[in-house]
């Protein structure tokens, strides 16, 4: 049975669509049949951090507006056969993509592919309905900060008023240096706080940004240590049960010699 | 210890009007200065906001409280009342009954909730009488009682107790670290809070916050000031 999966964090930048981009990568590279929906209109990037953009012909809102069929908006990823993007409109009137037309265009997907991931604009308004309303799982993306999880927080609320089960949670951008200095909110705390079950955790990478901005999903870097939480993320939405990457995995020659020598 | 508190509204109405069984109540302040009391009446019946009162013949209590009212004061006010023309003046006193029940109806019906699960961020919760929340108040999640809080979690949020202006009311969390207090209409502000088991209660218009083992005493000088009152 498919399963349609929303990507949400009320915040803005931290990192939905790279988590939304990467777990649909991660999931294909698992062999699942996936499509990417974006149902952040009027800001897309998704296509971006995919390296599709120069493909889009149609998007969800000619597809809304009835210019196209679903399957003509439709773009198969260059990577894999099995993965496909449904781009986001930039310029045109976004209120033509109703709730209604949404929950339409997922249980559509849901008849051709396995997962249905749909990556949502931030904020808690239309968009954020519009995003939620054909999902049967969310996944909320955070980072240890106040900001970003009081808004989570707040997310959360909203989506088990609306029924959608109890989201999980992704904490991103951790950086374990600061974690242990004590200077940022350390994952347990978060946990606590939010009450939802923990789906994975990925640490602050600099080549996420650079994978990124060479449209290459970091799940597919095979020694990025993010692209590793990422993989392990798709896996648990799958139903393995990995256990949570350590953070202290710093090794290069230093610290390799350090450890032999007994330090940190 | 005490919070740093501020009273929100320090503007009550001179007159509060309520409807109850026996008629309209009429609540006069007990400290306003005898002028400004009766301009104040002449305003709200015969002014804009008379039309309210249009009607039929109803009956009306006017409580004036505690205060001591000379006779041509007395005259006055009631004057103020009779020259419209559908009023039926029904009791004048200092504690009328109409008062006493409205008030003492009040202070009986103490509901209890239990609430079970987290309060988040965002949305607020509001609870008819005493509450019980097994769970977390989240920051920013706020919960408002006209009774007593407690919380047998951590408080991280906004509390606020006695809504309808209960002064009596009080707060207590297993782990005390709320954003901001508020009981009735005064605001405290906790910055450096992060207690256990401990409680805040108002005295003399200021947030007061105690440890929990002074409670049970507190708790019965209330219960005695409650019956007296």
């Amino acid at each position: 049975m498919a399963t349609a999966i929303v990507v949400t964090s009320g915040k803005g930048g931290v990192g939905k669509t790279t988590s939304t981009a990467n777990i649909a990568t991660a999931l294909a590279l698992l062999g699942k049949s996936v499509c990417i929906v974006d149902a952040d209109i009027g800001l897309r990037n998704l296509d971006v951090v995919m390296g599709l953009e120069n493909r889009i012909i149609y998007d969800i809102v000619d597809v809304a507006n009835g210019d196209c069929r679903l399957e003509q908006a439709l773009i198969r990823d260059k990577r894999f056969e099995h993965l496909s993007l449904l781009p986001a409109a930039q310029t045109k009137d976004k209120r033509a993509l109703t709730e209604d037309k949404m929950r339409e265009f997922v249980a559509k997907l849901k008849e051709t592919y396995e997962f249905v991931v749909i990556d949502c604009p931030a904020g808690i308004e239309e968009g954020f309905k519009v995003a939620v309303a054909g999902a049967d799982a969310a996944i909320v993306v955070t980072t240890p900060e106040n900001t970003a999880v009081r808004d989570a927080d707040r997310v959360i609320g909203l989506l088990e008023r609306d029924k959608l089960g109890q989201p999980r949670l992704i904490v991103n951008r951790i950086r374990p240096d600061m974690v242990k200095r004590g200077e940022m909110l350390d994952i347990d705390e978060i946990v606590q706080m939010l009450g939802c079950d923990l789906l994975g955790i990925v640490p602050d990478d600099e080549a996420v940004i650079r994978n990124s901005n060479r449209g290459e999903p970091i799940a597919m870097n095979p020694e990025a240590p993010s692209g590793l939480a990422y993989r392990n993320i798709a896996r648990r939405i799958l139903g393995d049960s990995v256990p949570l990457m350590s953070l202290e995995s710093k090794s290069g020659l230093w610290g390799r010699m350090r450890k032999l020598i007994g330090g940190r | 210890m005490i919070v740093n508190s501020e009273v929100l509204s320090d503007s009550k109405p001179l007159v509060t009007v309520k409807g109850t069984r026996d008629g309209l109540l009429f609540l006069l302040d007990e400290q306003a200065d005898v002028d400004e009391l009766c301009a104040y009446i002449e305003t709200l019946v015969h002014g804009p906001s008379g039309t309210l009162f249009d009607g039929p013949v109803m009956d009306i209590v006017v409580d004036y409280g505690k205060r001591a009212l000379s006779p041509s004061d007395s005259r006055r006010i009631l004057d103020v009342f009779h020259r419209r023309e559908n009023f039926v003046l029904k009791a004048w006193g200092g504690g009328t009954t109409t008062r006493q029940s409205l008030f003492q109806r009040k202070a009986k019906a103490g509901v209890e909730n239990i609430y079970h699960g987290l309060i988040r961020s965002g949305e607020p919760v509001t609870f008819d009488g005493d509450v019980v929340i097994i769970g977390d108040v989240n920051p920013s999640g706020h919960v408002q009682a006209t009774g007593d809080i407690f919380v047998f979690g951590r408080l991280l949020g906004i509390a606020h107790a006695g809504i309808e202006g209960d002064r009596s009311a009080v707060i207590a969390a297993t782990e005390f670290a709320p954003m901001q207090l508020r009981i009735a209409d005064v605001v405290g502000r906790a910055p450096n809070l992060r207690a256990t088991m401990e409680y805040a209660y108002l005295e003399d218009n200021q947030l007061m916050v105690s440890e929990m083992k002074n409670f049970v005493v507190w708790n019965k000088k209330r219960r005695l000031n409650r019956d007296r009152g």
